[in-house]
């Protein structure tokens, strides 16, 4: 049975003191729970950066043989274009050297350069300069030589010289030539 | 069920506040689970909570956190109705701008609203816990005589009287008196016989052409039954109702506490009048089952004198006896009963 007018208040455990303890208690496990986090977090981000790390070195990796690559590829562009450029070099001489082979009383009107072989067209004052002058040192550059002949309009004649250096004939003179070496040497063996 | 867990590690501190006209006294017991640890008692001259009260009563609470403040309810505005019905309560008194409390299914206790916060605003800083009538005191320290007595029961407060009449445990009138209130109707009583004896004064002489003499032999006849007075078995049948026990009890306890012979005249009076008039209201009103008192319990809180027994004696033929009772303990009392 209730005797009171009013009722009692609600009793609790938290004492003014109590709440103080409590307070600090829990502002301590949060400080301890938030630096936990922390450091997980840290840890979390360490373990993400170790990754991106690893994942950048197999890139810069793949990069470094993408360039090894083109490095190798650019190099051996620079060979051919070295190439290239001794051969035009070279052709260029050659053109100039078949050139300075043309009398002066000869006029080139076209020349056409072939794989192996020279066809020239021109016009001489006659046959005999052709001859002596032209046809001579062709000659002496191609195995094969042949030249045409036909009449120009002021007397002159209009000529066609078809040159052409046989690779066998070249490679069989290489071959003959190597067999002489062979038997210089032996020669000279057998002297010993 | 864990609340009851924690409280029994904890000490349980009751504070029991009794607040006077012009002192407060505070009674502090420290309770554990075996019983009583310790207890503490001090007056302040203050009606309110003065900051050595609070120091005083703080120093205690703070040492648990299960501490009750109870509070006897000094209201003016205070009673108690000898019903429990709702429908029947208006009869007595009006308790819509009260609060109220029915005691076992057979009386209620009630008080004012407003005096309820009032006390609960006046002790907000410390709290209030309990607020207990000193009708439901009344009923508990006399609860012996309360169930198997007729009688008319007294709690005597400083400044204030609680009194109700109580046949076999049934509640047939209860009173709230206030002194301080009726200490001005007193003044304005002596201030009657004050212009009575002055009227006196100046009618010196006595017209005795105004007495009619043969009128009056008429009235004389009446004495012709002061002779039923012989009749002793009925004295004797007054006497029985005496309570010898309690006259015992009494006189031991006036070795204990002696009661006051001086300077409580005019106080005593003034109880003994107040008292008077509430048994004629008592008697006069039909509200009331009316019953003959012949036996009055005092419960004196405050160490009345001799007089007030000696006038309700002889001014009113009753048997009183007188118990010292501490206010404060019953109120503690009071708090356990509640807290049990």
């Amino acid at each position: 049975m209730k005797y009171s007018y009013i009722k009692p208040r609600n009793k609790s455990l938290l004492t003014p003191e109590l709440q103080l303890l409590f307070v600090f208690f829990g502002i301590t496990i949060f400080m301890l729970f938030t630096t936990y986090a922390f450091l997980l977090f840290k840890d979390y981000r360490f373990t993400q950066d170790r990754l991106d790390i690893i994942e950048q070195r197999e890139e810069t990796s793949d990069e470094i043989d993408l360039i090894e690559n083109r490095i190798t590829f650019i190099k051996e562009e620079q060979r051919l274009s070295e190439d290239v450029f001794t051969k035009n070099t070279v052709l260029k001489d050659s053109i100039s050297n078949m050139f300075d082979l043309v009398p002066q009383r000869i006029t080139l009107s076209e020349a056409k350069l072939l794989e192996n072989g020279l066809v020239l067209y021109g016009i001489t004052p006659n046959k005999d300069i052709y001859n002596f002058m032209l046809q001579a040192p062709l000659r002496s550059i191609f195995h094969r030589t042949y030249s045409s002949f036909y009449p120009a309009q002021n007397g002159w004649l209009r000529f066609v010289s078809t040159n052409y250096i046989d690779k066998e004939e070249e490679m069989f003179e290489e071959v003959k030539k190597d067999t002489q070496d062979e038997d210089y040497d032996e020669e000279i063996e057998y002297e010993d | 069920m864990f609340s009851k867990f924690y409280e029994s590690f904890y000490l349980k501190v009751l504070v029991n506040i009794v607040i006077g006209p012009t002192k407060t006294i505070v009674y502090i017991e420290m309770l554990n689970k075996s019983g009583l640890v310790n207890s503490f008692e001090e007056a302040f001259d203050t009606k309110y909570l003065s900051t050595e009260m609070y120091e005083f009563i703080h120093n205690y609470t703070k040492e648990s956190p299960y501490f009750y403040i109870s509070i006897l309810d000094n209201s003016l505005s205070q009673g108690a109705i000898p019903t429990c019905s709702k429908h029947k309560t208006g009869y007595f008194h009006d308790l819509s701008a009260s609060e109220y409390k029915c005691y076992k299914d057979q009386w209620t206790y009630y008080t004012a609203k407003t005096d309820v916060y009032a006390i609960e605003k006046v002790y907000e800083k410390i709290g209030v816990d309990f607020i207990f009538s000193p009708f439901l005191i009344l009923a508990n320290f006399f609860k012996d005589k309360v169930e198997t007595h007729l009688a008319m029961f007294i709690l005597v407060e400083e400044g204030t009287l609680s009194l109700s009449i109580f046949d076999n445990a049934k509640l047939l009138y209860s009173d709230h008196l206030d002194m301080n209130i009726e200490i001005e109707s007193d003044d304005l009583i002596i201030d009657d016989h004050e212009l009575e004896d002055m009227e006196l004064e100046e009618d010196d002489s006595i017209d005795l052409d105004d007495i009619d003499t043969i009128d009056d032999i008429d009235e004389l006849d009446d004495f012709g039954d002061i002779a039923d007075l012989d009749s002793i078995d009925e004295l004797d049948e007054f006497d029985e109702t005496k309570d010898v026990e309690e006259e015992l009890a009494a006189s031991e306890d006036e070795e204990d506490f002696p009661i006051q012979d001086t300077d409580g005249l005019n106080e005593d009076y003034q109880r003994f009048s107040l008292i008077q008039s509430s048994v004629n209201n008592f008697y006069q009103s039909e509200k009331f089952e009316s019953e003959f008192i012949e036996n009055v319990y005092v419960g004196d809180g405050v160490g009345v004198s001799s007089d007030l027994k000696k006038y309700l004696e002889e001014e009113m033929f009753l048997n009183v006896y007188v118990r010292h009772v501490d206010l404060a303990v019953e109120l503690c009392e009071i708090t356990k009963m509640e807290l049990s």
